[in-house]
Formats: C-alpha cells, sequence, structure tokens
C-alpha cells in the first residue's frame, strides 16, 4: 500500500510532465509548419511517406496524417502572414506617426527663422535714414515693427492663419526691400479683399516673396517685377507669387524652403493641395500654391473689428 | 602718384547703404578722396580697373558678382575692405587678404581704426600686399585638379501650356519611358518629358534614383516594397503608387539582400 501511494503521485507528475512536453513540441513543430517553405514540407513529407513504406510495408494509414499536416500548414501559415503583416502595419504606422511629429517641430523651427542678413541690413538702413529722412526712417521702423511681430511664431495668436494676415506680413517685408532696393523693386499685391478672410497657412507666402527677392531679383542687377495674387480657381484658392527675375535653375538644391511647403501642405491637406512651379517663357518664376477654399470664422471677425 | 589724395571705390547694391559709409568716411577720414560707387561686383571690377583706386570698400552680398569674387579679381591691384551687415562671412573675407572688416552701421571710433590701418598700409609704399601668398595659394588650389562635387539634376522640367513646369527631384516616384515620350509619375500628378531614361541616368544623382529596368528609373526614398512575383521576378513598388514596376535581370543586384 505504501509503496503504492508513493509511486502514484509520482506517476501523475511524470505524466503531467510528458503532457507539457507533448504541448510544448507540438507548438514547436506548429510553429515549424508555420515557417518552413512549402517545398521543404513537401520534400519531408515525401521522406517520411518513403520512410515509413519501408518500415511499415503499407504506408497508407499515414495518408490521413500527412493531409491532417497540410490542411494544418494552410491555416497555419495565413496565421503566420496574418500576424507578419500586422506587426509590420503596426510598425509603420508608428513610424509614420513619429515622421508626422518630427515634421511639425521642424516646422515650427523652421517659421521661426527670420534671415538674420535681412535684419541687420534693415536696421543698418535705418540708422542711415535716421540721419538723412527721420520721417522715411520711422515709416521703415514701423513696416519692420509690423513684420517682426506677425513672423514671429511665439507672437502669432492661435487663431488659424488666414491669408489677409500672410498678405499683410508679405506686404510690410516687401515695403522693407523697397526702401532699401529701391527702383530694382517694384512690387504689386493683387488679392482681392473677399479673400482675406480665407484660411491660408502661415509663412508659406512669405517664403516664396522672399525666394523670389534672393534667387529671382537680387541677383539680377536691375531687378524687376514681384507680384502677389490670389483667386478662387476650380474650388481651390490659389495664392501665386510671380517675378520677373533670374528664372530657375534646375540643378539648384532647390532650399529648405520649397521642399518644407510640400511637406507641410501634405501633412495639412494629405493630396488636396500643391505647390507648382512654373517657369514662362518670357522668363522670371512663377510660384503657387493651391490650398481647398475655407474662410476663417475667426480672423473675419478679427477683420471687421 | 602715392603723394597725392587717396582714392577709394565704394561698392554695395544699396543706395542708402553707399551714402552710409561715404558720410561716415568723410568724418573719419576727410582726405579721402571717393572716385566712384558701383552697385554690383561686376561695375567694382570694372571701374577699379578704368580708375585704379587705392582702396575699395566692397560689400559681400552683391548681384552679379559678390564682394569675395570681385575682390579675387582686384588682388594685389588695391587695398581691399570688406563691409558686410552680418558677419558670417569674417573668415572667408580675411582668407582674400582684406585689410579690414566692417559691420554695417559702420561704428565710427571703428571706422576711424579702419582708416588709421590703411594709412599706415598706404605709406608703407603702397603696394597691396598678403595678396601674393593667397593668389598663389589660389592657383595651387586650382592647378591640384580638385574639382567642385558634381551637380546633379534636382529640379525636372515638364512643359505645360505656355510654361515649363518644374517638378522637384524629391516629388518624383519614378520616370518610365513610354514611346517618344518619358513619363514622370508623383504622387499627385504625371507629366510627359522628352529628356530619355538614358540622360535622365546621367543627370540624376545616382544616389537619389536607380535604374531598375531600361525603362524604368525610381527613387529609392519612395519605394514601397520589392515582391517577387509567381514567375519569380522582382516587383517593385512606390509609396502613394499602385503601379507594379518590373526589375529587369540585369538590376536584380541592386535587391539582392532583400
Amino acid at each position: 500500500m505504501d509503496k503504492l501511494d508513493e509511486t502514484k503521485p509520482d506517476l501523475q507528475a511524470s505524466l503531467r510532465e510528458i503532457g507539457r512536453v507533448l504541448v510544448r513540441l507540438w507548438w514547436q513543430f506548429f510553429d515549424w509548419l508555420a515557417v518552413v517553405s512549402r517545398k521543404q514540407l513537401a520534400l519531408v513529407l515525401f521522406l517520411v511517406f518513403v520512410a515509413a513504406s519501408f518500415i511499415f510495408r503499407d504506408p497508407a494509414p499515414l495518408i490521413p496524417l500527412i493531409i491532417t499536416v497540410i490542411i494544418i500548414k494552410i491555416l497555419a501559415g495565413g496565421k503566420r502572414r496574418a500576424e507578419l503583416t500586422a506587426s509590420w502595419a503596426t510598425a509603420r504606422a508608428d513610424t509614420e506617426q513619429l515622421e508626422r511629429s518630427l515634421l511639425e517641430a521642424r516646422m515650427e523651427a523652421l517659421q521661426a527663422q527670420i534671415e538674420p542678413h535681412f535684419l541687420f541690413n534693415t536696421l543698418s538702413s535705418i540708422d542711415q535714414l535716421i540721419q538723412t529722412d527721420p520721417p522715411r526712417a520711422s515709416k521703415m521702423q514701423q513696416s519692420l515693427i509690423r513684420y517682426l511681430r506677425s513672423a514671429m511664431p511665439q507672437m502669432r495668436d492661435g487663431s488659424r492663419p488666414s491669408l489677409g494676415q500672410q498678405v499683410a506680413l508679405s506686404s510690410a517685408f516687401l515695403e522693407i526691400m523697397e526702401v532699401r532696393m529701391e527702383e530694382r523693386l517694384q512690387p504689386a499685391v493683387n488679392v482681392p479683399e473677399g479673400l482675406k478672410s480665407a484660411i491660408f497657412p502661415s509663412m508659406m507666402l512669405q517664403t516664396l516673396v522672399e525666394n523670389a527677392i534672393k534667387h529671382g531679383l537680387e541677383p539680377k542687377a536691375e531687378g524687376g517685377k514681384l507680384i502677389i495674387a490670389a483667386e478662387i480657381r476650380d474650388g481651390l484658392l490659389e495664392v501665386s507669387v510671380s517675378d520677373s527675375g533670374m528664372g530657375f535653375a534646375p540643378k539648384s538644391a532647390g532650399g529648405v524652403g520649397l521642399a518644407n511647403i510640400r511637406e507641410r501642405l501634405k501633412v495639412l491637406y494629405g493630396g488636396k493641395a500643391e505647390l507648382v512651379i512654373l517657369v514662362p517663357l518670357e522668363g522670371g518664376t512663377r510660384a503657387t500654391i493651391r490650398v481647398p477654399y475655407e474662410v476663417a470664422p475667426v480672423a473675419a471677425e478679427a477683420n471687421r473689428t | 602718384m602715392r603723394q597725392a589724395a587717396p582714392t577709394a571705390l565704394i561698392a554695395d547694391d544699396e543706395r542708402l547703404m553707399r551714402e552710409q559709409i561715404i558720410g561716415r568716411l568723410k568724418d573719419a577720414w576727410p582726405e579721402l578722396q571717393i572716385i566712384g560707387e558701383a552697385a554690383n561686383g561686376l561695375e567694382a571690377v570694372a571701374m577699379a580697373r578704368a580708375q585704379q583706386p587705392d582702396i575699395a570698400f566692397l560689400d559681400i552680398r552683391m548681384p552679379e558678382m559678390d564682394g569675395i569674387q570681385a575682390a579675387r579679381a582686384l588682388a594685389g591691384q588695391c587695398h581691399i575692405v570688406f563691409v558686410t551687415a552680418y558677419d558670417q562671412y569674417a573668415v572667408t573675407a580675411f582668407e582674400q587678404g582684406a585689410v579690414d572688416y566692417l559691420l554695417k552701421p559702420a561704428d565710427p571710433e571703428r571706422l576711424a581704426t579702419t582708416c588709421e590701418r590703411l594709412r599706415e598700409r598706404l605709406g608703407k609704399g603702397g603696394e597691396p600686399d598678403g595678396m601674393e601668398a593667397l593668389l598663389e595659394q589660389l592657383a595651387r588650389r586650382l592647378g591640384s585638379g580638385e574639382s567642385k562635387p558634381r551637380e546633379y539634376l534636382r529640379w525636372v522640367q515638364a512643359s505645360v501650356g505656355n510654361s515649363l513646369r518644374m517638378i522637384s527631384s524629391r516629388e518624383i516616384l519614378f520616370f518610365r519611358a513610354e514611346d517618344k515620350y518619358t513619363r514622370v509619375q508623383t504622387e499627385q500628378f504625371e507629366a510627359l518629358i522628352r529628356k530619355p531614361i538614358k540622360e535622365l541616368v546621367d543627370e540624376l544623382d545616382p544616389d537619389e534614383f536607380w535604374q531598375i529596368h531600361r525603362a524604368i528609373l525610381v527613387r529609392v526614398d519612395a519605394i514601397d516594397q520589392v515582391s517577387r512575383d509567381f514567375r519569380g521576378q522582382q516587383i517593385v513598388q512606390m509609396k502613394g503608387n499602385e503601379e507594379k514596376l518590373e526589375v529587369s535581370r540585369s538590376f536584380t543586384h541592386l535587391f539582392k539582400h532583400m
């Protein structure tokens, strides 16, 4: 009796152990089945079949087993593929999310950039005008203040930026550049009053204007025209900056500015917005941003008061 | 010759800035004669060659030819003082053998030091020095065959009506030869250009674009996945585009590690 009582729990324990091993082996087999290529599996099954026919003479009882294995392979393979696809998709969604937040951070940093050359040259011009033409110096200083106020992101209010705000910013910039460049810069702003309440992303127009001056007009000894225009076409708000400057060089790296506009448009509007750069046959460059037309309620309110 | 009043040339693309430096020089160095004003580097060089001033005050950022290039062209002919609003160029300026480097608006005391330095140089016997060593250095650099890194096409031109549309290489997913034309595919549109794939391969940055087929050129960064079809043929798919692009046998080595 004693002996039997002692061996019984022993047997139970070893049976449990064997069960555990079997389960583990089964899952290992399952995983192997799931990942093994079909060619390899076919080869293994064939070898098993041949070996069985030598050992048992009649391998027929093996056939249902082999069919089971094949069915498991099909199911397990599908499961495995689904798992892989799922983890791959999650990883991709994560990277896209990360890329997006990184892009937004970079956007902020880029928006905060005010060209030091512009700032110092303008201050130097004001310094000269204070001595020779104080009223003009005061006017230029006011333009600079208006420009800085709207160009610095921490000074901008939280409401969604309107085309009106963006045009005001670029106009202040152009007023300054007109004093500095004199007859070398002939600016014009053709933006209908009614479109000024439309939503338009911040600093994009300004980037186009700065590009037109920096790459188009400043390098050209005689300078030329710069026109800011806006219109609605096919339900899209089309804002363009044209200059009669140097034209566009296909080998120029294109600057961070344009790439930044393109990336921001993608983040803000998906495929519904675009930046188009055209070189008209008569020369110069024309850059156009097209975004869905939408009226900014807050900005419209602010304009009225 | 040098006993006469010293002469100077002022070059700046902004009239206000030229007036500023002329006004301040008048106070700091009344004997100095301003013999000319130039609005860009080319004008400055032409004027300096014609009128032989002792000194040239050159703004660094100017159209046509910048101050540094102008200084190179005038090396050994006159003393150079660079003037700029922002001091990003200071080191380059001195490498060019400048006598001095002024920040706009020039502070009167600082300008007085510059004038003192110039008087000293002019009194020493006149010939602008410091430039010989520089010229030699430049010649060596040019002679050593150290060429500039190759410039690649960053923008592709496609005609649209009466204009050319500039398509940034970063926007392009792939190029595909089609009859007489080459199709440029971006995420948002397609355009036809006349340039054949063969030419594009030479002009585009080989790190940015890979040729995967006699007729197909893809932007590496925009590749979404590379797979095999039932025949074992490698297929490339781009982000944001459904089209399946075949990799021809001679280019399969590109994706060998996959």
